[in-house]
């Protein structure tokens, strides 16, 4: 197919881009090249088509650019970049993965506490008997909820205003001497602990305190 | 009254004189609707008289020729363009002259106006309206917009040249359709 090395400025011409003297140049050519000639005519035709119809005739390029909003996916989904939505999402399976699959599995640790001065963690001493405020009569024994390990001891402590007496058993019960009962009188506010011990002589666990006062003496 | 500057006769005696290898009825045929291209572009196709400018332009050119004024130093083509660019601007001075508060000549307006054949219009709108896409989106933004080449092959995330073969190939695409 021929071309004419001044093909290139029709559009230019048409559309009023050339200066004085290209444009005049281009049509002095055109007037020596029919082929030029006939493509000037044919793009004119085109042009002047395109600019006095065009809203029409593009219509649907003109409109859904315009006037198509986004969905409330498409607002979401453009607020990060796919690269960033798949960061996202991996971080988020990893997330399920570690609360659901992991942490279940985690035994829970054992509070700590201070009792006194001494830091004890694991389970606490659950104190059974005698734990009702106001007692008719002064308690034979003391019973606590003993731990699930072996060859724990327990050490009782048995406070007035100072500590009145304490024992030790591998029980989860000891008895009160008579002893310690003559010296209870009634009016009078104790308090009573337990401690274990390991083996080792470590302290491992500590009850709470629990009050009571002998409102009866026999 | 004198013969015809049509009358083959006339035209016959003349090509001795003509320094062209054209006759004068082939200038006219070859070179009127250049000259007609020329001048409506200038004047605008709604300017009434532009016929008029035409037929002036063409009777000028055959005196002219006529008179031997045309001495070959150039080609025909380049003598019948320099005669219609000093008539389009006499006529644009003259009009000026009669018109009070008429703008300053300016004889490179080329507005965009309905093309004058409105059946040739309507034929080439539906085919544009057939057109694929990607083919209407260069005619858009290139004619209708008026981007650069460069603007739109950017907003098209295309090359310039390819910019460059849909337009042509949108042009084809309508003569095809235009001929039948």
């Amino acid at each position: 197919m021929r071309i004419c090395k001044f093909e290139y400025l029709i559009d230019d011409y048409l559309l009023s881009r050339l200066s004085e003297d290209k444009r005049a140049e281009f049509e002095e050519h055109y007037f020596n090249c029919p082929l030029c000639f006939e493509k000037t005519v044919q793009r004119d035709e085109l042009i002047s088509v395109v600019k006095t119809k065009g809203s029409s005739i593009f219509q649907d390029i003109l409109v859904p650019k315009e006037a198509k909003r986004p969905s409330v996916f498409e607002t979401i989904y453009a607020f990060l970049t796919p690269r960033e939505w798949a960061t996202a999402a991996v971080s988020a399976a990893l997330l399920l993965i570690v609360v659901f699959g992991v942490l279940p599995n985690i035994k829970a640790t054992s509070p700590d506490f201070y009792i006194n001065e001494d830091r004890v963690r694991g389970p606490s001493i659950t104190l059974i008997s005698p734990v009702i405020e106001d007692m008719k009569v002064i308690p034979s024994q003391f019973r606590w909820r003993g731990l699930l390990q072996e060859d724990v001891e327990y050490k009782i402590y048995l406070y007035n205003h100072d500590l009145l007496w304490s024992g030790t058993t591998k029980e989860n019960f000891i008895i009160l001497p008579e002893e310690v009962k003559k010296l209870m009188i009634s009016g009078e506010k104790y308090s009573w602990q337990v401690k274990a011990f390991s083996p080792e002589g470590a302290l491992i666990s500590v009850s709470s305190k629990v009050h009571f006062y002998i409102t009866h003496q026999q | 009254m004198g013969l015809s500057i049509f009358d083959s006769s006339f035209i016959m005696e003349k090509v001795k004189k003509n320094k062209t290898e054209l006759t004068t009825e082939e200038i006219v045929a070859k070179y009127r609707p250049v000259v007609s291209f020329r001048v409506r572009r200038s004047l605008g196709s709604s300017t009434p008289d532009w016929e008029d400018v035409v037929n002036n332009i063409i009777v000028n050119v055959i005196e002219k020729l006529q008179k031997g004024e045309f001495r070959g130093d150039s080609s025909i083509g380049t003598f019948i363009y320099t005669i219609t660019s000093r008539r389009i601007i006499d006529h644009i001075r003259q009009k000026s002259k009669v018109l009070k508060h008429a703008p300053e000549p300016n004889p490179f307006l080329a507005p965009y106006e309905e093309i004058e054949n409105k059946e040739r219009a309507e034929v080439l709108t539906k085919a544009i309206e057939k057109l694929k896409p990607k083919y209407k989106e260069v005619l858009y933004l290139y004619y209708y917009k008026e981007l650069s080449r460069g603007e739109v092959a950017q907003r098209l995330s295309i090359t310039p040249r390819r910019v460059s073969e849909r337009i042509n190939y949108a042009q084809k695409l309508l003569s095809k359709i235009i001929k039948k």
